[in-house]
């Protein structure tokens, strides 16, 4: 399998008060076709300016450093002309939140009508019709109504449905989905979720998915990225993320999880608070957080390969391997 | 044996819906229609079910933020529907909440010593020089350096603002706290540590609490017991382990089997609902859960079903097991 979108040494870098401060530092990535990758970590941690940097939804000053080549072309060079015939049509968003990503004063047929008309030159009424094709295939009943009707008339999950529907417009290779569920409740997000699992399937669309949950990730991804302060911390297939986590970070959140199976036991939290942007500490940015943080944590450690595929920031690794 | 703190019977709150230029009552929402329920001294509720289905209405009718159209709320024998203000104003001392968003829940202008001050000055309690030292010993039990007392709340993170939260609700040393959402918007790592602070001061202080949660795995971790609601009804009632071993409602099990598990290796069977949360303005009829009961009968449609023991301890509001 072929690399899709290959992230290369990924910087972004925010201007507050005349001083530049990296919110994602240095990160690598790839996803290959048809093929779901989770972007995973709390809030700050860069998971989303990671995607916006990606689809140069950027705006100065904040700098962008790095590659990401998506089928050989460097997005990240791309220019504007180029970008909007990728968007929407090539790689297309969904957000979180469904009610401020729909346009409320036009109707549902026309937001889904847009990019066909723009990307594959259809007529309107052509784009009409492919649209109540589109709002059965996500799942929405009275289709036929439904498209000249308005945002606000529909509830959240139907509106995550909509959205999920102008996605898939153009038949699109990849899917970014930021945090696709987090707004719903878990009923809804169980069909969502199944809802985005049979369209990657059917359609071959590689998915980035971008949460918080690592349920939804157990259950979604192929791959998992763990992000923390800016950096990937760890990598790997979800299996091996899941079953044998080697970065304190990880391990960290999976013990803080209560859990709907098995025994009650009390939590153990990571303690203290995420860094600010303009806080970071030096060297690794969760030694502070960290229960093994040791000397040689004041300097940055690079990536140990635990197994094939599957990748930890942390000098834990290297004392180990000298051990051996 | 512990006694019971709080008896609700029957609490229904309904919001009318006014239209036209009389502002005529057209109808109700019925928030929160027929919740009874006992809790002993020292025990956790948790209350479970999706956004609109009259949880947090529930919290807010129990303490009166909401004045409640029927029903009674009994503490510690003494019902508090229909108290005067200034009795009820007492009776808040013992009743306090702690709300999902610590954000907005915090008054930007004082200073986290006068937010934790003014519940004190308000009933009249300590001498000034008390209230300054119960401020310090407030911070230091949940976790806080006694010195953020001169700071503002924009000065703190999402968690530490739900523990000045707390910290406000502990103030009058209260026997019951409902909690609202209180880690729902906190990060999972910050999350966990606030929910081991609730188990140590429940502890400490023998505090009761109602927990009002989405979360479900929150949710079993916390509670003794949990109620889950659906439309502003009961749905099932049960022992924390019973209920998540045993579920009998079919809202129950969809709600289970729709949770996420952060374990690849996990199959489970999943009941996916069809369709979305009906309006509690136009409710079903019959069990307002039959346009999405996946073991609909003909029955469901027009009886309401009886609120049962269906197991010792173990109670439902389904057709299904109904004799």
């Amino acid at each position: 399998m072929s690399n899709l979108l290959e992230v290369r040494d990924l910087h972004v870098q925010f201007r507050i008060d005349e001083k530049y401060y990296s919110a994602v530092k240095g990160i690598d990535f790839a996803i290959e076709e048809g093929k779901t990758l989770g972007l995973v970590g709390e809030s700050g941690c860069g998971k989303s300016v990671t995607s916006l940097a990606v689809m140069r939804l950027l705006q100065p000053p904040t700098k962008i450093l790095g590659t990401a080549t998506f089928r050989g072309k460097d997005l990240l060079k791309a220019t504007e002309k180029e970008m909007q015939d990728i968007r929407g049509n090539d790689i297309s968003m969904i957000f979180q939140e469904p009610m401020t990503s729909l346009n409320p004063v036009h109707r549902i047929g026309r937001q889904i009508g847009e990019s066909l008309v723009l990307h594959k030159g259809m007529s309107e009424k052509q784009a009409r019709s492919e649209a109540i094709g589109l709002l059965q295939q996500v799942g929405i009943p009275r289709a036929t109504q439904i498209v000249d009707e308005y945002p606000h008339q529909l509830s959240g999950g139907m509106r995550q449905r909509v959205m999920i529907a102008i996605a898939i417009a153009c038949n699109p290779q990849m899917l970014i989905a930021d945090e696709p569920t987090t707004a719903l409740d878990v009923t809804i997000q169980a069909q969502i979720l199944d809802l985005m699992r049979k369209l990657a399937k059917e359609r071959n669309m590689a998915t980035l998915l971008i949460t918080h949950d690592l349920g939804v990730v157990a259950e979604m991804c192929d791959r998992v990225a763990v992000m923390y302060a800016g950096h990937i911390v760890e990598q790997g297939p979800v299996r091996k993320i899941f079953k044998n986590p080697q970065h304190p970070y990880t391990i960290g959140l999976m013990n803080s999880l209560p859990k709907i199976v098995g025994t009650k036991e009390r939590l153990h939290p990571i303690h203290g608070n995420v860094p600010s942007l303009r806080n970071m500490p030096q060297g690794c940015r969760f030694r502070p957080r960290c229960p093994h943080a040791m000397d040689a944590c004041a300097a940055n450690p690079d990536f140990f390969k635990i197994e094939d595929d599957h990748e930890s920031r942390c000098w834990l690794h290297a004392d180990l391997k000298e051990a051996k | 044996m512990a006694e019971v703190l709080l008896e609700v019977k029957d609490l229904r709150k309904y919001f009318p819906i006014r239209r036209g230029v009389m502002q005529r009552t057209v109808g109700h929402v019925k928030a929160v229609d027929g919740i009874t329920f006992d809790l002993m001294q020292g025990e956790t509720l948790g209350v479970v079910g999706e956004s609109g289905c009259g949880k947090s209405t529930m919290g807010r009718s129990i303490l009166r933020l909401l004045e409640p159209t029927s029903g009674s709320v009994v503490f510690e024998g003494q019902n508090v529907v229909g108290l005067s203000r200034s009795k009820m104003q007492t009776m808040r001392r013992e009743m306090q909440i702690v709300f999902q968003d610590p954000y907005a829940s915090l008054n930007p202008r004082f200073s986290i010593r006068q937010t934790l001050m003014e519940p004190m000055i308000v009933h009249h309690l300590y001498t000034p020089k008390q209230r300054m030292e119960r401020v310090g010993s407030l911070l230091d039990r949940v976790g806080l350096d006694p010195d953020y007392g001169a700071r503002y709340p924009h000065e703190f993170s999402g968690g530490q603002r739900q523990r000045i939260g707390i910290a406000r609700a502990l103030a009058l040393n209260p026997k019951l706290i409902i909690l609202d959402e209180p880690v729902a918007a906190l990060d999972v790592s910050v999350q966990s540590q606030v929910l081991n602070l609730l188990e140590d001061l429940q502890e400490e202080f023998n505090l009761t609490y109602i927990f009002v949660a989405h979360d479900l795995s929150v949710v079993r971790h916390i509670s003794d017991r949990v109620l889950v609601m659906y439309l502003g009804k009961m749905a099932e009632q049960a022992e924390t382990e019973e209920l998540f071993s045993q579920p009998l409602h079919p809202y129950t099990r969809a709600l289970m089997s729709a949770v996420p598990v952060p374990d690849p290796d996990i199959k489970r069977e999943r009941v996916i609902l069809q369709g979305d949360l009906p309006s509690p303005a136009n409710p079903p009829s019959g069990c307002t859960f039959h346009t999405r009961c996946p073991m609909a009968m003909d029955i469901c449609k027009q009886q309401i079903p009886e609120w049962k023991e269906a197991k010792p301890q173990h109670l439902v509001a389904c057709h299904l097991y109904n004799e």
